[in-house]
């Protein structure tokens, strides 16, 4: 086709509703939302609750991933569009960095017995399972609606749109788990987040890719 | 380049508000300098293939034109958008390693609006001297292999780099003072 012919026929088609990232943002913490919310109706937060979140070390298995979604999501949502330079990942080393440094102090100051004294086979697949389900619904809620973007690093936006779902999720699962060793948390939630954004960035690669 | 920019984001605006001819006529307009950029950029693809790169890259602006912000500048969310394209046509062909990705954005944003727009008008190459001009125009109007061009010239290939890095930084300050007179 020549290509005054392709401009013809392209000029005749009516433009799109312009893409409002903040919105693919909000489908998938939205569906984050959602997913933990009915996770802690159906199984109950932890019955301490609210005197464990005043302690620092179950706060921070709280807020170490609501940080972290909350930076990735953003980052995610600015790779929609092409050309936004606003999107180093800089940030998300803030997390990644507390979490080393809490690992490492709490692994110095623990006696050896206690270390890993709680990691289980059931533990630990209970960790996993639960956070890697509470992440399904979201990561694929977030590449589908991603794919209204044009994010030229397919897999990095799938990567941090794993990440978020993943960090979400786990935000969800910490006011119900019980596993209070930042050992045991920091370890299992850190890894399960690294699994669903590699899930992500395979998804992203397939899927937003244009 | 301001003015370009301020043209075409007008346009875009328009055409994204559904005005047809004003997107026929941004499209018009890019397609000459989009054409300049990937025959400079996809020198070592065979020609026929610019073409198909260059329809691709207007499918790509067409279909993704809803995810320009229209307040931000609507030349960096082009060359974005074409950088991708080029580039996914260019690991299709499976010659991924010939292409600079990692100043592809930047040669764009610096080059593209002012130089390679001007290519096709050769008065601003006719500018330089004789043999600079020769040069430009052997290497990124005609395509011309660097070792070609070199032996045209009686000069060695280092040397032509040499001779078309200066040139083009001429005909950058002569772009950058309006390139008339």
């Amino acid at each position: 086709m020549e290509t005054r012919n392709l401009i013809d026929r392209l000029s005749a088609e009516m433009p799109h509703p312009a893409l409002r990232p903040a919105r693919l943002a909000v489908w998938l913490i939205g569906m984050a939302g959602l997913c933990g919310a009915l996770f802690l109706c159906l199984a109950g937060p932890r019955p301490d609750l609210g005197a464990a979140l005043l302690r620092p070390l179950i706060l921070s298995k709280t807020l170490l991933p609501a940080l972290a979604c909350l930076i990735a999501l953003p980052l995610a949502a600015r790779l929609a569009r092409p050309g936004d330079r606003r999107r180093s990942l800089l940030p998300l080393a803030a997390p990644l960095l507390i979490t080393v440094i809490l690992w490492l102090v709490t692994f110095v100051t623990l006696p050896p017995d206690d270390r890993f004294a709680d990691v289980s086979v059931a533990a630990v697949a209970e960790c996993f399972g639960l956070i890697l389900t509470l992440s399904a619904l979201p990561l694929a809620t977030g590449i589908a609606v991603f794919r209204q973007g044009a994010s030229t690093r397919p897999t990095l936006c799938g990567a941090l749109i794993g990440l978020a779902s993943a960090a979400g999720a786990a935000t969800g699962y910490s006011l119900f788990c019980q596993q209070d060793n930042p050992l045991f948390y920091l370890t299992w939630y850190t890894g399960v987040i690294f699994i669903v954004a590699a899930c992500g960035a395979l998804l992203g690669h397939r899927f937003l890719s244009w | 380049m301001a003015d370009r920019e301020a043209e075409w984001s007008a346009l875009m605006r328009a055409a994204n508000a559904g005005d047809g001819q004003a997107y026929a006529m941004l499209l018009n307009t890019l397609a000459p300098v989009l054409r300049g950029i990937i025959r400079n950029r996809a020198r070592s693809l065979p020609p026929d293939l610019h073409e198909d790169i260059l329809q691709e890259t207007l499918m790509a602006l067409h279909t993704k034109r809803h995810t320009w912000d229209d307040t931000a500048p609507l030349l960096p969310w082009i060359y974005a958008v074409t950088r991708y394209k080029v580039a996914d046509m260019f690991r299709k062909g499976g010659k991924a390693d010939l292409l600079p990705l990692d100043d592809f954005e930047d040669q764009l944003l610096a080059d593209a609006p002012d130089i390679t727009a001007a290519f096709d008008t050769a008065a601003l190459i006719g500018r330089l001297d004789s043999r600079s001009a020769g040069i430009v125009r052997a290497i990124h109007l005609r395509g011309e292999s660097h070792a070609t061009v070199a032996q045209a010239h009686g000069l060695s290939e280092g040397a032509v780099r040499v001779a078309l890095h200066r040139a083009m930084g001429r005909l950058s300050r002569l772009a950058g003072r309006g390139g008339a007179g």
